[in-house]
């Protein structure tokens, strides 16, 4: 593997503090959920079972870029920008769609424990979710022999990243004026036993991973992306292990989440585009 | 521990003119124009042969313009050795034997009666048991005779070594080779008796080499014998199923 | 520019298109299958001496290579009682001349992250048993998929030949373990056939569902890929359990014909499972017999 000498280069071996931090901690978090009425049970950061955190969009963030995005749900952070079409680089063959480019970027400082500066296999898998998320959606057939890099940097992680990034960089494609058919929204859902959380944090998505010592509970997670005005699913990812009936189940509320966040996004572009023309019209009168 | 007991026998039981058991089975995929599976005692390669076509990507600069641009891959499964490889390909060693491969083949190939093409062979060792190099040249041969590529004859690679400081022996196991002793491959085109390519690590007095050479050289016309009946075979059972040389009651070829 | 061969592939994929779409209009596929058959499936088990466990699947003219090494490794700080399990995927050159150098290699880490994640929940495989020391010494077992053919649906053809070596995998004894100072002292059984079993039970294979006009179709061939509008890979269990999903192609699907995939995708994995477990069966028995015979590439 390649380093990068340039870079800092951190100890070879080296474990995070936060391995050895005291087991009660997370017992109290099983605790949390086990309650006996699990719809009425508030979640740690008082939120009820199947409510989205609430959500502030912005376009145009980066001036260097042709279209940028910036989102936030609490402590979720992240930003998107997206640059003009160029040509493939190292093709020799004619491709008749474009492409899409897409990375995805954990900051180092984003998570608990350091991300290194190389894109690691996580994030290698990401990018290719956020990429067939995104196909779809845009009119490739639009400039063939191009392709449009998306840059996604992932500030401060704190669950649901991957539906963010998809948010994000759908938004900074449309504020690119890369032609799409239609905005794309995404979002997850994590399950835990019986219990359904929608947009579980990072605290909540490392339970829904585990497998509680009940057998045959359902565990695990699952992120949607959606078109919205013409209900079509872009990308569906789900790990874990659960039953058809519990899939199922999660999907319409994923569908219903990524509805929800729809209008945001929709009134966040009328804004900037709103906010761009009184800003071109200002020197006119004057 | 030496190559040979006291009753003349080697390792693995086999006496020193032996070679290791050679199955062969001619095109095994549909979908490649030429393939090739191989086993040489526990040595197991496929090889498989696209082309000749036009030329893509970077051959298309270095193709040149009177005979065919030959593009030769060597990689080795990394499950193929005892211990497990890092990386099928692109390590020195696999691009010396592409290279050697290439040098081997190109030999063989009537690349006059391609030109502005490329042909492809790759091939892919899927257990390594020592001799390596010879197997795929074997396989590719065969791969490249299954593909139906114009050749001057076949290219055969067979290895040989040095026992007791007397004895030459054919067809080296991987227990051989790692025992120690030299080792010489040879890939030849044995009906003419040329010398395409000969390789050999460590020493010996040079006068043991020819009759070091000799051995390994008789080894290939048997492996091509071996290899010419598999051939034979392979076309008599497709030429049949396509109804070739049928003869009607007068005798006359249909 | 445009090539002149770029066009005469559109229009022969474009020509495959219609002749796939007419020949649904009787319920039947270009190759006389229903929606939902698969083409035959060969197994073979153990083809690699080298390897703790291998298995070679050929769905038609998809061919699958796996061997599955077993090493000793040091268990990650924040999974100290489990062992490890890596996938890696190695598109040879030998299927398509446009996977020589790094050209396959989008394709391999596409279907080794989907593995990954398929087997990420312990319900799918448990990593404990492969634990010989908490914290301090663990198996890891290499799966390492080699692609030798591409004949259209590598995720299933991937999936079974994976869960077929793994079933074949043979995990070493260890004896004793004991501490001396700071190394740790590890005594393999003797004897080499001294061996224990992985539990295979509930790994799960994958089902493609690909999507062509109005019809979900499973197993499908190249050519159906290539006309196919979305393509829908579901982890499914023997006992009907979604482990994973994932769309994987360009392309986007309806809610109500995703749940639909699902439903189809969970029954054919149910039985594709039970399959493969039956197919296990008669090869473990046909390997315990006297001489069994290699066929390997010969046959």
């Amino acid at each position: 593997m390649p380093t990068d000498n340039r870079r800092i280069q951190g100890p070879e071996i080296s474990t995070p503090y936060c391995v050895f931090g005291s087991s009660t901690e997370n017992e109290d978090e099983d605790g949390c959920f086990k309650s006996t009425d699990p719809l009425s049970s508030t979640r740690k950061d008082g939120r009820a079972l199947l409510e989205h955190r609430k959500i502030y969009m912005k376009t145009g963030v980066v001036s260097q870029a042709k279209g940028s995005a910036y989102i936030e749900l609490n402590n979720t952070k992240v930003i998107c920008s997206v640059f003009d079409p160029r040509e493939i680089p190292n093709r020799v063959e004619y491709s008749q769609h474009g492409e899409l480019f897409c990375v995805l970027k954990f900051a180092p400082f984003s998570c608990t424990t350091r991300r290194s500066h190389q894109q690691d296999a996580e994030e290698k898998e990401l990018s290719l979710n956020l990429k067939r998320a995104l196909e779809p959606a845009v009119c490739r057939h639009e400039f063939p022999n191009f392709q449009v890099d998306i840059y996604v940097l992932i500030l401060e992680s704190d669950g649901g990243s991957l539906a963010a990034s998809i948010t994000c960089a759908g938004l900074a494609l449309a504020d690119a004026h890369v032609p799409m058919y239609d905005l794309v929204t995404a979002a997850s859902l994590g399950v835990a036993g019986d219990v359904l959380m929608k947009d579980p944090s990072e605290e909540e998505e490392k339970l829904c991973s585990q497998h509680f010592e009940r057998s045959n509970l359902n565990h695990g997670l699952i992120t949607v992306s959606l078109m919205g005005a013409h209900t079509q699913i872009t990308q569906v990812w789900q790990t874990g292990s659960m039953t058809t009936t519990c899939v199922s189940e999660s999907l319409t509320h994923l569908i219903q989440s990524c509805e929800e966040t729809y209008p945001i996004a929709q009134r966040c572009l009328v804004k900037s585009v709103v906010d761009t023309i009184s800003k071109k019209k200002v020197p006119e009168q004057s | 521990m030496d190559l040979l007991s006291d009753q003349g026998l080697r390792l693995d039981g086999r006496r020193p003119d032996e070679l290791r058991n050679i199955r062969c089975k001619m095109g095994v995929f549909n979908q490649a124009d030429g393939s090739a599976y191989l086993e040489q005692g526990n040595t197991k390669v496929l090889a498989t042969v696209y082309g000749p076509h036009q030329p893509r990507g970077q051959a298309r600069n270095r193709a040149p313009h009177d005979e065919a641009f030959v593009n030769c891959q060597y990689s080795m499964a990394v499950f193929s050795t005892g211990e497990r490889k890092n990386r099928p390909r692109g390590d020195r060693k696999s691009q010396e034997m592409s290279i050697h491969l290439r040098q081997a083949l190109v030999s063989a190939i009537r690349t006059e009666l391609y030109p502005r093409s490329q042909l492809d062979i790759f091939v892919e060792v899927l257990q390594a048991d020592g001799g390596n190099y010879c197997a795929c040249v074997n396989a590719a041969t065969l791969a490249l005779v299954d593909a139906g590529v114009g050749m001057r004859e076949y290219a055969v690679a067979c290895s040989a070594s040095l026992a007791n400081g007397e004895i030459p022996l054919v067809d080296i196991s991987h227990l051989e080779e790692s025992t120690g002793g030299p080792n010489l491959t040879v890939a030849s085109l044995p009906i003419s008796g040329q010398v395409a390519l000969m390789e050999m690590s460590q020493r010996f007095h040079s006068d043991h080499l020819p009759k070091v050479l000799e051995r390994a050289l008789e080894g290939c016309k048997d492996i091509h014998r071996i290899l010419d009946d598999t051939v034979r075979k392979h076309v008599e059972e497709t030429g049949r199923a396509s109804g070739w040389g049928q003869v009607d009651r007068a005798g006359i070829v249909l | 520019m445009v090539k002149s061969t770029s066009y005469l592939f559109f229009f022969i994929s474009f020509g495959n298109f219609l002749s796939v779409y007419f020949i649904f209009q009787n319920d039947l596929r270009n190759d006389g299958r229903s929606k939902q058959d698969y083409r035959p499936i060969e197994l073979e088990l153990d083809i690699v001496t080298h390897a703790n466990g291998s298995a070679r699947v050929r769905l038609a003219n998809t061919d699958i290579l796996v061997g599955v090494k077993t090493e000793i490794d040091v268990p990650t700080s924040n999974r100290p009682e489990e062992g490890k399990i890596e996938f890696f995927v190695d598109c040879s050159a030998n299927a398509t001349p446009e996977f020589e150098g790094k050209g396959g290699q989008d394709l391999a880490t596409e279907i080794g992250n989907y593995l990954g994640s398929s087997f990420a929940s312990p319900l799918s495989f448990d990593l404990k048993p492969l634990c010989i020391l908490k914290g301090v010494q663990c198996w890891k077992l290499y799966v390492d998929i080699l692609i030798l053919e591409c004949g259209g649906n590598l995720f299933d053809a991937v999936s079974l030949a994976v869960k077929a070596a793994l079933y074949n995998t043979m995990v070493p004894r260890v004896e004793t373990v004991a501490m001396d100072g700071g190394n740790v002292d590890l005594q393999l059984s003797g004897d080499p056939f001294d061996c224990w079993r992985l539990d295979i039970t509930n790994i799960p294979c994958l089902v493609t569902l690909t999507k062509i006009g109005e019809h979900l179709i499973v197993d499908p061939t190249a050519e159906e890929e290539e006309c196919s509008m979305a393509s829908l890979v579901v982890a499914v269990t023997e006992s009907g359990r979604i482990n994973s999903l994932c769309k994987t192609s360009v392309g986007s699907l309806h809610p109500q014909t995703l749940t639909d995939a699902l439903k189809v995708g969970v029954e054919v994995g149910v039985g594709l499972n039970k399959a493969l477990n039956e197919a296990l069966g008669r090869e473990e028995k046909r390997l315990q017999s006297n001489k069994p015979e290699r066929f390997g590439f010969l046959k």
